[in-house]
């Protein structure tokens, strides 16, 4: 974790899938074995049908953004560097909505509905971010 | 079951210290000058104090047992809550609930925030909510830089603004109209006029919130002393009752900083064309309709939670809102005042209980320049769904 001076994710036992599978490269969601429905954020249960039988299947990686901020306040002594910075709520094919920064992408071109894909950030030798960018074509 | 609650609970006393930014007294120093005033107020002692509802705890604020041991008090029923101000409701709430059970003689509700000495609880390295597993309380996710609450405030007007097609200079007539009532309380930190243009010239924070959307950092306390209505009969003020009450909403259809259905977090993005009964259950319990509503009060951290809360209690239609509060219908002399006194965004940030304060100002007729005629009843209502009707 040197030198990498930014808050990371507290992982516990209901969301350590998420981010072991986000190391390897992949977008994993918690999707109930009973009813198939997908769900946000990660549980011990299935927020539907309330069964335990939860599993992790690997996401299509694609959404379109369902709501979005950029910041512009240093809050945050980290991330003063960044701002001005996007932060979106990407609402995934899978139909639930995940946060992320959105990335290479200009701040004129962020709205409601855009289309974007996930994109994979090492931050760390332990930890990858998942963001997303605007799908081209 | 509700009504037989109805207006067996009321507010005897109010108190507040002063308000301002870098203030040098401790937040228990605050809180007692504010206990003092409440008691004075109530004309009641120290020691008729017995039960403690607190919801700003230790380090903005203070602790039930902190206080207790501060003030002198033997207190036997103490309910404390989140350092948050979506628990002034429930505060209260609370408050009126154990003094008409008998669980409770005289509830202290004691209120102090310290901002400006805490500045770094606020969104900074220190705020820890936002590491929750599941989600930071306001949608924050401190790894992606999303780290204060404001934040999820933005995220639900951006959202809001796409769908509806708001403007940031609509948005501005709610700053505005705080301002103007905040200029008839000499109490208000902020004084200084504000135009729709003063408001569009301040500096963006978290878009599309501009520094004039995001409530001021201040120091104050509040006190309110409820009991019994049979006992507030023999006391030194006009009661102010309880008439109604409904609780707090959670689920997935609902996010702290936005109506049901905006499709925030895991909101359905659905939104119904008029309020659940469930959400409009204080008309019924208080036997007061939302017409005969003088006043609103809300939790005004942010500009938009005002547009929100108005859609929510059926005030005007879902994205009716912006419009609705134009031409100073939300300012002194208009149709539906709302937070008189100058609320968080104008007065100060007593996470609403300064306006739980005006509120009975009003009702006792005691508000001065920005009195409103003949009030009679009057609501507070938040975005999140809890209210609680007020009347004299
Ligand atoms: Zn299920």
């Amino acid at each position: 974790m040197s030198g990498y001076e930014k808050p990371t994710p507290r992982i516990n036992p209901d969301n350590a899938r998420f981010w072991e599978s986000a190391h390897e490269g992949v977008l994993r969601l918690p999707r109930c074995k009973a009813c198939r429905a997908w769900h946000w954020p990660p549980g011990p249960v299935c927020p539907d049908c309330f069964s335990d039988r939860i599993g992790w299947e690997e996401a299509s990686g694609h959404g379109t953004v369902s709501t979005w901020t950029v910041v512009h306040k240093d809050w945050f002594p980290a991330f003063k560097a960044d701002i001005p910075y996007a932060v979106a709520q990407i609402e995934l094919a899978e139909g639930v909505c995940v946060t992320a920064n959105i990335v290479d992408c200009p701040a004129d071109e962020l709205r409601v509905g855009l289309p974007v894909e996930v994109v994979f950030d090492r931050v760390t030798d332990t930890l990858t971010l998942p963001r997303f960018r605007p799908r081209r074509g | 079951m509700t009504e037989a609650l109805r207006d067996k609970a009321a507010i005897v006393g109010i108190g507040t210290s002063r308000f301002g930014r870098h203030l040098p007294e401790s937040q228990l120093a605050l809180a007692a000058a504010a206990f003092k005033a409440a008691l004075d107020d109530a004309g009641l002692e120290r020691g008729d104090i017995d039960s403690l509802s607190i919801h700003i705890g230790w380090p903005l604020g203070v602790d039930y047992d902190q206080v207790a041991q501060a003030f002198g008090l033997e207190i036997g029923f103490v309910n404390q809550a989140w350092t948050h101000g979506r628990f002034v409701t429930g505060s209260l709430q609370t408050a009126a609930m154990a003094v008409a059970c008998g669980m409770a003689e005289v509830v202290a509700c004691v209120n102090v925030l310290s901002f400006t000495r805490e500045r770094d609880i606020l969104g900074g390295p220190h705020d820890f909510e936002g590491y929750r597993e599941t989600g930071g309380t306001h949608a924050e996710t401190p790894h992606y830089g999303l780290t204060a609450p404001a934040g999820g405030a933005a995220l639900a007007m951006q959202r809001y603004m796409a769908l509806y097609g708001t403007t940031s200079a609509e948005l501005a007539a709610v700053p505005v109209a705080l301002r103007a009532h905040a200029r008839l309380n000499p109490k208000a930190v902020m004084q200084e006029p504000m135009s729709i243009a003063d408001h569009q010239a301040s500096r963006m924070v978290v878009d599309p919130l501009r520094l004039f959307d995001c409530c001021i950092v201040s120091d104050g306390a509040a006190v309110v002393l409820v009991t019994s209505a049979e006992r507030a009969r023999d006391l030194r003020q006009r009661p102010v009752y309880v008439a109604g009450m409904q609780g707090m909403k959670a689920g997935r259809d609902e996010f702290i900083f936005a109506p049901p259905g905006l499709g925030i977090n895991q909101q359905s993005g659905v939104r119904a064309a008029r309020p659940a009964a469930r959400d409009l259950a204080v008309y019924g319990w208080a036997d007061i309709p939302r017409e005969a509503i003088q006043g609103l009060y809300t939790y005004d951290a942010f500009s938009p939670l005002v547009l929100f809360v108005l859609e929510r209690f059926g005030f005007c239609a879902p994205g009716e809102a912006a419009a609705w509060v134009q031409d100073g219908c939300i300012g002194p002399g208009g149709a539906l005042p709302v937070n008189t006194s100058g609320g968080l965004l104008s007065e100060a940030h007593v996470a609403g209980w300064n306006s739980l304060c005006e509120m009975v100002r009003q009702l006792r007729g005691e508000a001065g320049p920005r009195q409103i005629a003949d009030a009679r009843a009057l609501q507070w209502a938040t975005a999140w769904g809890d209210s609680v009707i007020l009347r004299k």
